[in-house]
């Protein structure tokens, strides 16, 4: 038996790879990876364009965290009157990233050759994958939020950066409160949504992320959105409200809202309306006293006292952080911030406190959240963390590594063979 | 490369690549509403009661700890029970003057206040109570039940405010909806200063009556038995007080509640027989009403009362007779422009 017919039996020789997955092998062409690449440098240019009209996260989530979008030629281009008309499907992030990982899965099972001499290319394009697949994983479960605390004050919640719930609390007992929450996703027009932890249902009339909104005179038409709400601040405050589109841009402030009825079996109790404020609820006496009152209307059922509000949507966590001190300081005789940092107590799980400081690029890792220092003011005497929730961190690390393994392998492999064949054309000395 | 290779077996293999991409596109969390428990943040004053079945609750309420409700009868909702938090500094006189000045009292200090205060104890709860009856001839006058509760730094006031037969009849309702009151105090300290009570429910169900102000008439006191307040100035610093109040009932009917007014603006009273000197026949919005206008040399009194079904309305412009008269044309105007809203 030939060494080259104990090769072809190998289970893993390229000819048993490709016997096994013949259906991978159109998959791991290499046009297709150049094709692929293309469109990926063409959707970053359309993403790039799009960002000046809908914003960051408006771009991310209609181009990036989609399998295509929908462009419209620009009219500041040239032709661009004639041709704005014709919407252009571009493929998405999730499309191209995904053949992509195909692609590489496929060139590593049909095409590559695991002998020594190629191990190189085979750990960087594991790398690759890896990187890719980490892309995914962390797009698909990622979590950001943010903590902010005023100093000298405890804080044990997150608040997502976008979307909101509506928050029933009841706080009859003074030992602990109840806390029910819908999110703004079951806040369809015309649902009535009840849970067995909420005496009353809840019947949407309204929603909408941003709205523009009004304080009336007495007995001046608040409009169709809040015309049948006749219970809460929307009543005493006269309160008017015009949806608007959700501004994605990064200074974008929207201010959602909601119009619901709340029943008691079939009685309705009446309507009442919310409205979040982007900085908390706590802000809305800032705007107007009246407004006071829409961090908490309250509902009283059955002897029981429920606060309710719409809210950026919250995570309680078993943990805590006392801020017990800030920092602020700016590159000298200019507005550039040199370093942002906050002294803090973090008090745990078990009881116990442990100091850590938090300052720019020096994040607080615990219970698999990485809080960074996000916004800090020092004349208000608070900080904002930034908090990532992010269980694939480690994977672009890992992935990094084995490029770089696969590099140095690969370059070593081809140095020492050079060397080595150096060495025999040698001539004697 | 060709797709001729693919075959059913191997198209349905590559579906599992696809797959774990869409999986991994679709991943995220399902929306549910969520349900938990948190250590209280709420930090203001909490109270809560169980109210009678046979009393219904007025949605127009205003404040985030202030309750009002009616009770209901078969002639409509009728009088009107609060729940008003005021700070601890004050006092049960200060309560008793706001409303005993509305019910023509003409204040209380401390000695008279002690003879009409009780301290009743409901369901081990220790009430300050007050019971203030309108200063009228009538079988059935205009009453305030004053219920004050100290709970540690918070005080709470529940105004019970109908005619006499009404609250002697819905006394044992009350008791047992102060016994039913639960208050915890907030560690902030309430900032509500004197509120005004809810306005009064409506027996009809179209709401509070509607009218056209003059523009310069400028907002007026605020005042538990108000519905409208203004105050009208000249450059002379004089003024005139107008407001628009209702009752239960007929509170008396129109000679007590005329010969009230002209006692204010210092004439004498009037019997059946000369009461047309004062007043005469108004149409207010297609009812018939009775218009006031009687002048003094100091003071004056300009009014229009509507005594309806089971509801009075009393529009009144009072103070200084120069400015009323110049006023006089502006009132007859607002009292054209009152719509009730009920037909």
């Amino acid at each position: 038996m030939s060494a080259n017919t104990r090769k072809n039996k190998s289970p893993f020789s390229l000819g048993v790879r490709k016997k096994a997955f013949p259906w991978l092998v159109p998959l791991s062409s290499v046009r297709l990876t150049l094709v692929l690449l293309s469109l990926s440098m063409v959707l970053i240019f359309v993403a790039t364009l799009e960002q000046v009209r809908i914003g960051i996260r408006g771009a991310q989530a209609e181009y990036f965290e989609s399998f295509f979008g929908i462009w419209h030629y620009p009219t500041e281009f040239w032709g661009g009157t004639f041709l704005n008309f014709m919407p252009l499907p571009i493929p998405g992030g999730y499309l191209l990233g995904g053949l992509l990982i195909l692609n590489l899965i496929a060139a590593f099972i049909t095409r590559f050759q695991m002998t020594y001499k190629k191990m190189g290319i085979q750990i960087i394009h594991l790398g690759i994958i890896l990187l890719l697949i980490g892309q995914m994983v962390t797009q698909a479960i990622q979590v950001e939020s943010r903590m902010q605390i005023n100093k000298g004050e405890t804080s044990n919640y997150l608040e997502r950066f976008h979307g909101v719930e509506l928050v029933f609390t009841d706080i009859t007992d003074a030992s602990e409160s109840k806390v029910v929450a819908i999110p703004e996703e079951m806040l369809e027009v015309g649902r009535t949504l009840n849970t067995s932890k909420f005496p009353l249902k809840v019947r949407v009339k309204s929603f909408g992320p941003n709205c523009n909104f009004d304080l009336k005179e007495s007995g001046e038409n608040r409009g169709n959105i809040t015309a049948g709400v006749d219970r809460g601040v929307g009543v005493s405050s006269n309160l008017s409200i015009t949806p608007i589109e959700e501004d994605f841009s990064a200074e974008g402030v929207n201010f959602s809202y909601a119009v619901f009825e709340l029943l008691d079996q079939s009685e309705s109790l009446g309507t009442w309306t919310a409205v979040a404020h982007p900085a908390g609820n706590s802000r809305w006496e800032l705007i107007h006293p009246k407004l006071a009152g829409l961090s908490f209307q309250p509902i009283r059922h059955d002897g029981r006292l429920w606060g309710m509000e719409l809210r950026a949507k919250r995570e309680y966590l078993p943990f805590s952080i006392e801020l017990l001190g800030i920092e602020n300081e700016f590159y000298q005789g200019t507005d550039i911030p040199h370093n942002f940092e906050s002294h803090i107590n973090l008090n745990l799980e078990s009881g116990q406190t442990r100091k850590a400081l938090v300052y720019m690029n020096t994040p607080l890792r615990h219970a698999g959240k990485t809080f960074y220092q996000y916004q800090m003011n020092k004349a208000a005497d608070y900080s904002v963390f930034q908090v990532i929730r992010n269980p694939s961190w480690l994977v672009p690390y890992i992935a990094c590594i084995l490029v770089s393994v696969g590099l140095l392998w690969q370059f070593s492999f081809h140095l020492i063979s050079f060397l080595r064949k150096q060495a025999k054309v040698a001539p004697a000395v | 490369m060709c797709l001729s290779n693919f075959s059913p077996t191997t198209l349905g293999k590559s579906c599992i690549p696809l797959g774990i991409i869409v999986f991994f596109g679709s991943c995220s969390e399902d929306p549910e509403i969520q349900s938990y428990s948190i250590t209280p943040e709420y930090d203001g004053p909490m109270i809560v009661w169980q109210l009678p079945d046979h009393w219904g609750e007025n949605p127009e309420l205003s404040g985030p700890l202030a309750g009002s409700f009616h009770v209901k009868t078969d002639s409509g909702p009728k009088g009107r029970i609060g729940v008003m938090p005021f700070r601890e500094a004050v006092s049960s006189l200060e309560i008793t003057n706001m409303f005993g000045m509305e019910l023509g009292y003409q204040g209380f200090n401390q000695e008279t206040l002690n003879q009409v205060l009780q301290v009743k104890k409901i369901d081990g709860k220790n009430f300050d109570w007050i019971r203030l009856t309108e200063r009228v001839q009538s079988d059935n006058p205009s009453t305030a039940l004053l219920a004050i509760l100290r709970n540690d730094q918070d005080t709470w006031l529940f105004p019970f405010i109908a005619d006499a037969q009404l609250i002697n009849a819905e006394m044992e309702s009350f008791t047992h909806f102060l016994g039913s009151i639960i208050a915890r105090a907030g560690k902030k300290k309430i900032r509500a200063v004197m509120p005004s009570l809810p306005p009064p429910p409506v027996p009809t169900a179209s709401g509070n009556p509607t009218w056209e102000t003059p523009k310069h008439w400028l907002p007026g006191k605020a005042s538990s038995m108000r519905v409208g307040s203004f105050l009208v100035q000249d450059r002379n610093g004089k003024e005139l007080d107008f407001s628009i109040t209702t009752f239960p009932g007929d509170v008396g009917g129109l000679l007590p509640n005329i010969n009230r007014w002209l006692g204010q603006v210092n004439l004498p009273e009037v019997n059946p027989d000369s009461q047309s000197k004062y007043v005469s026949e108004i149409i207010l919005d297609e009812k018939s009403a009775q218009l006031l206008i009687a002048e003094n040399e100091e003071k004056s009194v300009y009014g229009a009362l509507y005594f309806g079904p089971s509801q009075s309305w009393f529009f009144k412009l009072i103070g200084d007779s120069e400015l009323a008269r110049v006023e006089k044309e502006n009132f007859l105007t607002l009292l054209e422009s009152v719509c009730f809203h009920d037909h």
